[in-house]
């Protein structure tokens, strides 16, 4: 049956290729992106932890994008 | 009603909804490779390479739906100049290029058992090949023109002429002697695809359009960091 399903009958070649390619591609695009998010991210939470207490203070007051980063970056470290 | 639309509580909602489909995810992709590979049967005619079919066809179902969704997108940034909009699409674009690709190299890979050529430059094939071209266009305007405002307008402009695209693309098949089978699959009408392997087909389908808004939403997401990043800077 394992036979079977890794030959697919002489199309092996070509199905499993179809596949391993999608899905190489797909895994590819995703690390990129998860990897990209995370680091604006953890630019975005050194930035606000860098202003005075004055000033992150305001940012953190008033964009609530601003305190959810931080919030989510301070849990991951 | 309108503080529901807040960028606040997009992001909010955004990181919900990413932990949600990531929670889900795999659970369906096991399932939907199992139908794929395993329980559905091989076409009379093609056998088991039939099968390149449930990457291949959502894949250029996805190409030709982001495209589709990003020149419309593009017609509406173009008369009302919504900011929004042009996260949307610049986060759309690489998706849609990705999947035109794979559309087109696992198109080759089915080719090449089925027609005894891995490539031909016919018309659904050589307008799939304009298509990419049209995406790395918006792309390219999007990261080599420094100015932003120039770089929405020559995308759009990119978008919109790439629009033409579409229809031909979709009715290539009956338009011209292709050596692309027409359509199986059909919004009016009867599909003259069997239900064994129709519902796969979908599973993958909704898989992969899962993927996409899982990469869609992170890429949005990163676009809103980015920019309140650079209003930090202004502070």
């Amino acid at each position: 049956m394992i036979q079977n399903l890794i030959s697919m009958n002489g199309y092996g070649f070509f199905v499993w290729s179809s596949f391993v390619i999608t899905f190489f591609a797909c895994a590819l695009v995703f690390y990129k992106t998860q990897k990209t998010l995370k680091k604006y991210e953890k630019e975005f939470a050194k930035e606000i932890n860098e202003l005075s207490a004055e000033k992150r203070k305001l940012v953190t007051e008033n964009s609530k994008i601003a305190s959810q980063v931080l919030s989510s970056y301070s849990k991951t470290i | 009603m309108f503080s529901l639309l807040s960028a606040s509580n997009i992001f909010y909602w955004i990181g919900k909804i990413i932990r949600f489909i990531n929670s889900i995810f795999f659970v369906l992709l096991l399932v939907a490779l199992s139908f794929a590979l395993i329980f559905s049967p091989p076409d009379y005619l093609q056998g088991d390479s039939v099968r390149i079919m449930y990457v291949h066809v959502p894949s250029a179902w996805i190409g030709l739906a982001s495209f589709t969704c990003i020149a419309f997108l593009s017609i509406v940034n173009f008369i009302f100049k919504i900011k929004n909009v042009t996260l949307i699409t610049k986060s759309i674009a690489p998706l849609g290029l990705m999947f035109t690709c794979l559309a087109i190299v696992t198109g080759s890979l089915w080719g090449q058992p089925t027609w005894g050529t891995w490539w031909a430059w016919d018309a659904r094939l050589t307008s799939m090949v304009i298509l990419s071209l049209f995406y790395i266009g918006f792309i390219v305007a999007h990261k080599f023109i420094s100015q932003e405002e120039r770089a929405n307008k020559i995308s759009s402009i990119v978008a919109i002429i790439g629009l033409i695209n579409i229809p031909i693309i979709k009715y290539s098949v009956d338009w011209w002697n292709t050596l692309h089978q027409p359509a199986s699959i059909k919004l009016t009408g009867t599909s003259t695809i069997h239900s064994s392997m129709l519902m796969p087909l979908f599973l993958m389908f909704f898989v992969l359009l899962l993927y996409c808004a899982l990469i869609f939403l992170m890429k949005y997401k990163t676009e809103i960091i980015r920019i309140k990043k650079k209003n930090l800077k202004r502070l």
